[in-house]
């Protein structure tokens, strides 16, 4: 994708979505499994990687993270977010090739099992208790659940954006 | 390209086997009675629950922020945090759980373990100054 | 504050702030109506119970420690600020104009009733937590409590053991830093620590402690970092722990040596720890202090 004002522009919409997202999520209450959420802003992550591709996917998501970071204040979460979003988009790059439009869903189940497995580890390092593994079958579970949930949500938004972004980089 | 069945049965099959794992692991009872807690995985104080015959709380700070921790016969839990997402909080009561007590934001785990974790206890009931 | 309580009746936590209350409303010297006020303003009149338990352990204590402990070296403190926060160095002259009002000897209880010397006033804030403290335990232990722990700002004293029957943990502060410097289990004890690092001030390059040696009217300086004082009884251990502080190590193992209602811990200047020998085996040390040369201090040494 070239086109450096548009592709800016673009970018900067997806990480506003992402980041609107993301607030709304903080307002749902969080359960007593640590790690365990929906992921919303990850429909923003899975359908950009579709619509603009995994480069720019990627500036999103690093993006979103780092604003999302400041928004909420939480610093440790900055470095579950980035660990979670890094091995979330490095198991993204290879899934976009192989998967059809039908099975956009698969690349977000994909993803937010590896982002939870991201934030395991950096748990792990940070508490330096290996007890913490007893929580990745549950997030495994969550992350799939999680995953079905948000990859439909971004299936169905790539088929109705698909036209759209393909009229702007014309 | 693989069949979109080919995938939800692989999706499937993993959502199965972490199913069979999650039961496995919350199933299988804690070793022992002895509440361990580790901060930075170092061990902080222990409390044999099942010594505990009133209820009583502690506060455990350190630079982080703190968690209130209540020990009732046979149970504890974190009753209170200033955590931002006290979770460790709404984990609730653990009595016989492998599972720890976790609170990522103050790196406090409390474990239910068969002993009492060797240079636990460091912790004081009060700081005469 | 700082009360835990085990067991008990409902409400007696409520009763022991209304105690607490009632003792301040009595001993402040900074509200104005309160019975130590009155009696410092007037010089002379009756007294409280409370106000009168309190000044005759304080004049025992005054006696035991040969001036050591003196809670008529109150306008003394005053004049350097240290009950204000307005921190000063007094000149000499003013010095001198209010050491002879320091003297526990003018002053006279009986009956109720209590006279001061000339110009004489007095503050029990050596003394006057570790007898809230006693009056706490006391009431708790009415109430058929078995287990408790009362920490009056850094003044702890424990009912009984912890509920599971072991000893409870107290720790004394390190005076050099925000740690500890060891712990002392115990059970049925006070444990009450006074030292410089409470509060002090720095002025041309000199610390000024506010725990003033009544002597001089000078901040005391016999080389201690801070004192810890264990017994049972609470206002004892709280006057004793600023008495010893002034005193230094030696004249503090001697009176050690004579009497039979205490142990202590003294941390000196110097990194080293000494130990009463009812202390030798319930003390730990902790922290920086945990490699310290450990001396014990035993009754039938000379």
């Amino acid at each position: 994708m070239k086109n450096g004002t548009k592709r800016l522009t673009t970018d900067a919409l997806f990480t506003a979505a992402a980041l609107g997202i993301f607030v709304i999520e903080l307002q749902i209450p969080s359960i007593g499994i640590p790690g365990v959420k929906l992921g919303l802003a990850n429909i923003v992550t899975v359908a950009a990687a579709f619509l603009i591709g995994p480069w720019d996917a990627g500036a999103v998501l690093l993006c979103r993270i780092l604003l999302a970071g400041m928004f909420s204040g939480q610093v440790m979460a900055l470095w579950y977010s980035l660990a979670g979003g890094a091995l979330c988009w490095l198991t993204m790059l290879p899934m976009r090739k192989i998967l059809t439009a039908k099975q956009i869903w698969v690349m977000s189940v994909i993803g937010a099992v590896a982002h939870n497995i991201g934030q395991i580890a950096v748990a792990l390092i940070v508490t330096r208790t290996a007890a913490i593994l007893y929580y990745l079958p549950v997030l495994m579970i969550s992350g799939v659940l999680a995953g079905l949930f948000t990859g439909f949500a971004a299936q169905f938004s790539v088929g109705r954006l698909e036209p759209v972004v393909r009229k702007i980089f014309r | 390209m693989m069949k979109t069945k080919t995938w939800a049965a692989l999706v499937g099959g993993f959502l199965l086997l972490s199913v069979i794992a999650a039961l496995i692991v919350y199933l299988r009872p804690a070793p022992g009675t002895v509440a361990n807690i580790y901060r930075d995985g170092e061990p902080l104080c222990s409390v044999d629950l099942s010594l505990v015959t009133e209820p009583y709380e502690f506060t455990l700070t350190d630079g982080r922020g703190s968690n209130v921790i209540r020990a009732e016969p046979g149970r504890i839990a974190v009753v209170d945090a200033d955590c931002p997402d006290r979770i460790c909080v709404k984990s609730g009561w653990h009595s016989d759980s492998a599972a720890p007590i976790v609170c990522l934001p103050h790196r406090l785990v409390i474990r239910i373990e068969k002993n009492a974790a060797a240079g636990s206890e460091a912790v004081p009931d009060a700081v005469s100054q | 504050m700082d009360l835990t309580v085990y067991g008990g009746p409902d409400g007696i936590l409520t009763g022991a702030e209304e105690l607490i209350r009632s003792l301040e409303a009595e001993f402040s010297v900074t509200d104005p109506e309160s019975g130590v006020s009155r009696l410092n303003a007037a010089g002379y009149g009756p007294v409280s119970p409370e106000t009168a338990e309190v000044l005759e352990t304080a004049l025992a204590l005054s006696a035991r420690t040969d001036g050591a402990f003196d809670c008529t070296v109150y306008p003394v403190l005053r004049a350097w600020g240290f009950t204000t926060g307005e921190y000063r160095v007094p000149s000499q002259a003013e010095l001198d104009s209010l050491l002879p009002l320091t003297d526990w000897r003018k002053i006279t209880v009986s009956g109720g009733s209590v006279t001061f010397g000339e110009g004489q006033k007095i503050d029990f804030g050596g003394i006057a937590k570790g007898y809230a403290g006693d009056r706490l335990i006391a009431l708790f232990r009415e109430a058929g409590v078995t287990s408790a722990l009362v920490n009056l700002g850094g003044n702890v004293q424990t009912l009984g053991t912890k509920p599971d029957g072991s000893l409870w943990r107290v720790a004394v502060k390190d005076p050099g830093g925000e740690g500890y410097a060891g712990i002392v289990e115990t059970a049925d004890r006070a444990v009450v620590t006074s030292g410089g690092y409470e509060r002090y001030f720095e002025e041309n390059g000199r610390t000024y402690v506010h725990i003033l040696d009544p002597k001089t009217g000078f901040p005391a300086s016999a080389g201690l970092l801070s004192v810890t004082v264990v017994g049972e009884r609470g206002i004892l251990c709280d006057g004793l722990s600023t008495a010893l502080y002034v005193m230094g190590e030696e004249r503090a193992a001697e009176l050690y040596r004579g009497s039979g209602d205490f142990d202590m811990v003294l941390l000196t200047e110097d990194g080293r720890i000494l130990l009463t020998e009812g202390l030798a085996d319930c003390f730990t040390p902790a922290g920086d202090w945990a490699d310290a040369e450990i001396t014990v201090i035993r009754h039938d040494e000379n």
